[in-house]
This record gives structure tokens, sequence and C-alpha cells, in this order.
């Protein structure tokens, strides 16, 4: 039997540079960045006062029933006008008994706000002799907790919002894969539908780590750019004087479903999925392979699955976070895969340098790109290209968006920890 | 690759009942229960202070020496799962760098996969209290803006990477030397059983010859305890009497009883662990998920539509309802979950009910890895032919009639079906077959 072929009929997106698919498109064309100085919460005195922040989002103007998850946590609600974005384009309210059942929900969506700052208070409150008091801090902790915002952390609650709002009863997947998830989601349900698991598939992701923990965090991992003064232009990958990746919040979702389905059904199809890999760096948990080896098996994984070879590839959406090891490590991963002659390596560049990281929700995002970019035949720059760097000495499409033809690409995502995923789509036909 | 069989050919548990598969599975076909009260920390206070806790845990003694530098980056969760994966590929006779310290792997590492499920790991609050503690204003109230500037320095460096959940299987593949696809499922108590489910086909395509797989969860904090107490899911009435609390489907049944551990398996292609003279468990030949579209409303009680999952694993394994012969169920210990729970079943099986057990009496609920030490039990029971006893069972409560008991039960046992499920709405369910040589 022969691979059944997957298609995308439907996108949606919320993020910081459009609050949907064609204003987020005319943006990237447009060079423009989505970083500004915090808003959304107290960030003024750490090391990194800016971030990619989703503005002025309202849920009830984007979906009629938005009362319904007034609980649901920031991301969440992102991620409902996302997916109804991209269930009204596929056309799905159309199918007359559509089986729920046999509706998937495959996302890679990340945890909740932690309540960082409550939680300090009650804790240091608590402090008693050089350690908590846990019976003062549960009598504190007891008084304030909500029921809502605590259990609206679990990354699952994504799903279980998307599955409200559609009323399905499929099989419902969420994975935290850190900055891969999205990718991964995307992959993975590519292989369900693939398998007859399910008829279509919602998949994506969701994330905001824009808040007191997220930026404690990932600055005290120093992976954050520092760029105070300038930071409209702090996300630079690839350049020589990058500093490190700019925190981002947003949400993308995509129906997919069985090209033959699709058709029948006179779906509109945006670009078929040809293939996804996946692998471990099992290297380290703070560091890449600087080898880039892992990075190297999953597009090669994806590059088998495609059934496919690297010529045929015109263009690859980098991860490209401007971190100095990143973009080294993803450069010299595309070196072993595309070879070192550079007239072998397509075309890639880093839509971040715009959208900012929105971490488990980036490679969705990124594939949305790539899915117009196959559209318009225009691929997306990376902007900030002043100073090049001998390490990162391939054509990141520098500045402004480019003109190429363009029948199949590549969409990379590596995540902390190790996990990397490739996904290979083409132009629909 | 569409006819490649999967085949369990090692389980790693660690429970209450302490780090391996024996002391566990002792403990269940005893019907003996290892709840207890917490010592993690002073739970005098909380509305439960009772668990099923594993007792006197390091995880120094199980990940090699060259990386024992590294477990202070590891919060519990990721401890439990680090020592789960080193009894798991011990028990199944790979040898990994893991197993033997940075030695020859045994199997292509970039043919060996990884999925396990985890939860939301908890902020260790003494850790962040000793950071914060500085940084208050003049009424000793948390002050962002002094912990903006100055209280974050006081943070390992490396603070968020004990958080993500990512890293229960990201340590075990750098441990072990994993290099397949690798992959961390987060939902709740169904994370496990969708973990397993999805790697199957990472055999049966092609793309691993095995996989890690399962899931792991302590939830033994104080704000993870308060959270089940806010939900009202705990059972709060058996402080004085733990060995008693978990009762699932019991008439007497109050509630749930939090526990911490998992349970990872080694999933392998039929061929290749029969090439490599490996012992087989069981046969993973079913999986199937689903959700509940009312469940976004977590006061909602659910069992995530598990009949749904339930009938689409047994499709997948080809046979009827009427061919299962052990049912591992859930069994929260909730009372509307447990009878939700029992109707699912009803709706599956209708009036033959298989014998089934749960686990949760002797071992409390375990989250995220509740599935893989449910479906460690399936597996044995399979393989050792036995039902196992629901410790704490004396009668069924209104509503809950599966054919459950007090007593281990010899019986021939073909195929076993385990299910999961959490709040938030989803669950899943796989099929194990008795496996013969």
């Amino acid at each position: 039997m022969s691979k059944r072929r997957i298609v995308i009929t439907g996108m949606g997106t919320v993020n910081p540079l459009g609050h949907n698919v064609e204003q987020t498109w005319e943006a990237l064309l447009a060079c423009k960045s989505g970083i500004s100085p915090i808003e959304i919460f107290e960030a003024s005195t750490f090391p990194t006062t800016f971030a990619a922040q989703v503005k002025s989002f309202d849920l009830a103007d984007h979906i009629a029933d938005a009362d319904r998850h007034v609980h649901a946590g920031r991301h969440a609600k992102f991620a409902l006008s996302a997916a109804h974005q991209a269930w009204q384009q596929a056309g799905l309210d159309s199918i007359q008994d559509l089986d729920r059942s046999r509706v998937g929900i495959y996302l890679g969506c990340g945890e909740g706000r932690l309540l960082f700052e409550k939680l300090s208070d009650l804790v240091v409150r608590s402090w008693d002799d050089g350690q908590m008091n846990a019976s003062r801090w549960c009598e504190l902790a007891w008084e304030t907790m909500d029921l809502y915002e605590e259990f609206e952390q679990e990354s699952n609650m994504v799903a279980a919002h998307l599955a409200a709002a559609f009323n399905l009863c499929g099989p419902a997947f969420n994975v935290l894969t850190a900055c891969a998830a999205s990718t991964q989601a995307i992959g993975e349900a590519t292989g369900q539908v693939r398998r007859g698991e399910v008829d279509i598939a919602m998949t994506g992701g969701a994330h905001s780590m824009i808040h007191a923990s997220g930026l404690t965090g990932f600055n005290r991992l120093t992976a954050l750019s520092q760029r105070n003064d300038e930071c409209a232009s702090a996300s630079r990958p690839f350049d020589m004087t990058r500093d490190g990746f700019v925190l981002g919040e947003g949400a993308s979702v995509l129906m997919i479903e069985e090209y033959e389905h699709a058709k029948a059904r006179g779906a509109v199809i945006l670009a078929e999925i040809l293939g996804y890999g996946a692998s471990a760096d099992a290297f380290r948990i703070t560091d890449q392979d600087p080898d880039g080896f892992g990075a190297a098996q999953s597009m090669r994984a994806a590059l088998a699955d495609a059934g496919i070879t690297t010529d045929q590839i015109d263009y690859v959406s980098a991860h490209g976070t401007g971190t100095q090891q990143n973009d080294q490590v993803e450069t010299l991963a595309i070196k072993a895969v595309f070879g070192d002659d550079p007239a072998k390596v397509p075309p890639m560049s880093s839509v971040k340098s715009m959208l900012g990281h929105l971490i488990a929700a980036a490679g969705a995002t990124e594939l949305i790109t790539c899915v117009l970019a196959l559209r318009d035949q225009i691929l997306p720059p990376t902007i900030n290209q002043e100073t090049p760097d001998p390490d990162c000495d391939l054509d990141y499409v520098p500045n402004e968006p480019r003109k190429a033809q363009a029948n199949i690409v590549m969409s990379n995502s590596m995540g902390f920890g190790g996990q990397n995923n490739t996904l290979i789509i083409t132009k629909a036909s | 690759m569409a006819d490649r069989r999967v085949v369990i050919t090692g389980i790693g548990v660690v429970t209450a009942a302490g780090v391996g598969i024996e002391p566990f599975w002792q403990l269940l076909c005893c019907s003996q229960s290892a709840v207890r009260p917490l010592s993690l920390f002073d739970a005098s206070k909380y509305p439960s202070s009772i668990a099923g806790e594993v007792p006197d845990f390091s995880a120094r003694n199980f990940v090699p020496k060259s990386y024992r530098k590294s477990v202070k980056v590891m919060a519990r969760d990721i401890e439990l799962a680090v020592a789960a994966a080193d009894q798991a590929f011990r028990d199944s006779g790979l040898i990994t760098r893991g197993t033997e310290d940075l030695g020859e792997m045994s199997i292509d590492s970039t043919r060996l996969g990884c999925n396990i499920g985890a939860g939301l790991i908890s902020c260790e609050l003494d850790e962040l209290g000793n950071a914060a503690r500085t940084s208050v204003d003049e009424n000793g109230r948390f002050d962002i803006h002094k912990w903006g500037a100055e209280g974050i320095n006081n943070l390992n460096p490396l603070w968020l990477l004990k958080y993500l959940p990512n890293m229960l299987s990201c340590h075990v593949t750098i441990i072990h030397g994993t290099m397949g696809p690798s992959n961390c499922i987060t939902c709740g108590d169904a994370s496990a059983h969708l973990a397993v489910g999805e790697s199957i086909h990472y055999i049966t395509e092609g793309t691993a010859d095995a996989v890690i797989a399962g899931g792991a969860e302590s939830k033994l904090d104080p704000l993870s305890v308060l959270r089940q107490a806010l939900i009202k899911r705990l059972c709060v009435s058996h402080n004085d009497s733990p060995t008693e609390a978990g009762r699932p489907f019991d008439v007497s049944h109050d509630g749930l009883v939090m526990g911490e551990g998992g349970g990872l398996f080694i999933l392998e292609d039929l061929e290749y662990a029969q090439a490599r003279g490996a012992r087989i468990y069981a046969e993973v030949v079913g999986f199937g998920a689903a959700c509940d579209p009312a469940a976004y409303d977590v006061k909602t009680p659910t069992v995530g539509s598990i009949d749904i999952a339930a009938k689409k694993a047994l499709n997948y394994a080809g046979i009827d309802a009427d061919a299962v012969d052990l049912l591992i169920a859930h069994g929260t210990g909730v009372p509307a979950e447990d009878k939700l729970e029992a109707q699912a079943w009803k709706t599956v099986f209708g009036d033959r009910q298989p014998a089934a057990a749960a686990i949760t009496g002797a071992i409390g609920t375990l989250f995220a890895g509740a599935g893989g030490v449910e479906l460690a039990t399936a597996a044995m029971a399979l393989h050792t032919q036995t039902v196992p006893p629901t410790a704490n069972f004396t009668a069924a409560a209104d509503g809950c009639d599966l054919d459950l008991s007090g007593q281990p039960r010899q019986a021939d046992l073909t195929y076993a079906l385990s299910g999961a499920f959490t709040v938030g709405g989803q669950s899943a369910a796989c099929v194990l077959k008795r496996y013969e040589a």
C-alpha cells in the first residue's frame, strides 16, 4: 500500500505580528518587528525587559462563545482563535454528519502561566529559619488559590478547550518538547491521518512564557537577548552581533486531512505534507551537540520519509533562534546534510528575527509561513543582518523578502534538551 | 514493515513499593497497600497528609557515575523517570551507555526511540524561597523589582531546566544514548498509554527497532497536594489509616490518594527481540485514544470518553470485547469518576464483564506515571497468568459493577485491556496479548 497523501486545508494564527494569517504574512514581508518593551507584567528591572507580545487581543473579537472559555489561559485563548480561523478556512462546518470521534487533536502547547509573584510572596512569608514552613505556607496558600488558575496551568488544557469549542471526542494529544513541540505535533498528527486513525486532525501549538517565571528561567540560562536599548532589532539570527533569542508568544493551528478526503469534499488544498523526521541529540541538557549530528539526523529522516533528495529542497525555514550556539550548530547541520558546496544549500531564513521565539508555538507558526512562501513564491527574510559571522556563512535571505521558485520546502525545530524535528511540505497540486 | 509486531521486553517501575517490578508485583499480589504518611514535607496541616511515596529513594543509584553531577538539576519527576529507565533497560538485557557506564551500545542508537509522558512539574518551594527571601519590601512582601534586579541571581542558572517536562525524556536519551525519535506527551494520567500507543508506530513504521516508553510524575509537593484538595478529588478521611485510604470502586471509596512514580517499558520489534533471545512479557496489539469535550471545565467529573478509546483499541487489535480476559481499570477512587468509569466499561463490555483490577489501592494515583504502572500490571498479569487483587476492595460501590476481587486469581489470560483518563478529558487504552513463543 502506498502512503496516503496528507494535505493542509486550514490555517490560523495569533502572534506578535498579527491576529490572523494574512496580517502576519504582510508584516513579515514588510520586515516588521513584533518586539517591544514588556507590558503584560512588571519586567522593568530584569536583565531583559522586552519581548514579542501579542497586542490588544480579546477573544470575544474572534469567537462567538468566548464566555465559555473565560477561565482559559492566555495561550489557550490564542489557540481558540487560531483554531476557529483554521476550521473556517477548511470549510468543516459544511460537512454533514462529521464524525467527531474521527477528528483528532494533536497539539504542542506549553504550560499555562505559573503565578510566580503570588507563589514567591507566599513562600517568603512562610520563610522560617532557613527553610519554608510548609504548614504556614498551606494556611496562606489555601486562602488565595483559585481552582481554575491552578488547573489551567496543565498543558493538556488547551486541547480540552479546543475539544469543547468544536465538540470533538477523537484522540487528543499534547506534547511539550520545548521549542520543537508544535513541529513534533504536526509530524505525529500527519502519521495518525496517514494510518487512518483519524480523518482530520487539528494540529499546531500555543505558548506564552512572557511571565516572571519564564523570563527568570531564560535570563538565568543567559539564553535571551539583553539588547534593551534597541529591542525592536534585538532578534538577530545568524548575525555576528546576535546575543540571544527574544521571547515571544502566540498560537498557530492547522487542519490536516487525507488528500482524497479533502478532494472529495471540495476543500481548497493549501499544501501537502511530504515528510517528517524526529531525533534526539542525546548530548547534554544545556548544550546542543556541537557537530549538529542530531539536527542532521532529523532532516535526513524527514527526507527519507518524503522520499526525496536534498537537491529538491528549495528553501529551509530555520530554527534560527539568535543564540550563539544554535545558529552555528544549525549551519553546520545544514552543511552536513546538503553538502559543503554553497551552491547546493538552498536559501534559509529565520522569521524569528521578526516574530521572536514562540517556544512551543514556534514550529507551527513557521510552517504556516512556509505554506505562504509556496503559495506566493516568495521567501520571508531574516532581518537585522548587518555583520556577517564567518561561522554562519549561508544564504539567510538577508533583510528583504525574495522572489523565488519554490516547490518543496523544509522547516526545522530544535528543542532545549536535544529533541529535533523536521517537516517537509510541497505546493498544493 | 506493516507486519512488524511489537513486544514488551523490559519493565521498569518505581512506586511506593520501591524501585523495580518485583517489590511492586509482590505488594500488589498480597493485596497490601504501601500508602503511608507523607515524609517529603511536613504535611500535618494539609487536607491529606498521606501518599504512595517512593521510600528511601536516591536517583544517584540509578545513573552512571559519569552522570551523577547532573542529578542536582533533576526535579523529582525526572529522578523517578531516570530510575525507571535504568530498571527497564537492565530488565530487557539491552546494553546502553547508561547500563554500562559509557559502554558500547548493543543496539544502533539512532534506531532506539524514547517517549516519556510527564506532568506539570512543580517548582521546589524551598529552592525558590532561598532565592526570593531577600527580594522583599518593607512589609516583608515579595518585590518583583528587587527580584528582577538582584534576587534572580540567587537561583541556579539551570533552574528552568529542572522543570521542563521534556527533561524526563531528555535525561534518559542522554544517559542511555537513544538518538531515535524522542517525545514527551503531557496529557495527565493518559500520558503513558498515549506514549506507548504512539511508540508502537515508531516500530511498525520502521523508524525504530526499540523504544523506551511510558510515564512518570511526582505531585507530592505542597502546591500539587493543595491543588488536588481544591478540586475536591482528594481523600481526606483516612489520614490516620493510610493503608485503607485507596479504595477504587469500593463501597466506601472516598477520593483520590496521591502517589508518585511511574513505569517505563522497552517496546521492541518482535523479530529483533527474538534474534537477541530476549525475554518477552507480552505483545502490544491495540491502541485507541479519545477525549471528552465537556471536560474543559475542570470541575466537571470526566473519564475522557474512555469507552470510545477502548473500542478503538479493540478494533485496532481486531478483537471483540468478549475476547478480553482482564481489565486494568484506572480507578481513581473519586466516587463520581469511579461511577462514570464503571459505566464506560459497561458500554464496552456489556453484561459480560472481564476479570478486573485497579492498582490505586496499593500505591495511589501516579498521574502521568499511572498508566506506566497500569500497563506493567497488565503485562505481568499476562506473563504470570494471574489476575492481581485490588487492595481494599470489599464490595462494589453503587453503579460500579466491575469483576474485582480482594484476592489474587489464577486464570487463563490471553488479552488484557488497560485504560486511563485525566482531568482535562483525554483518555487512552492499550490492548496487550499473552506472548507464546
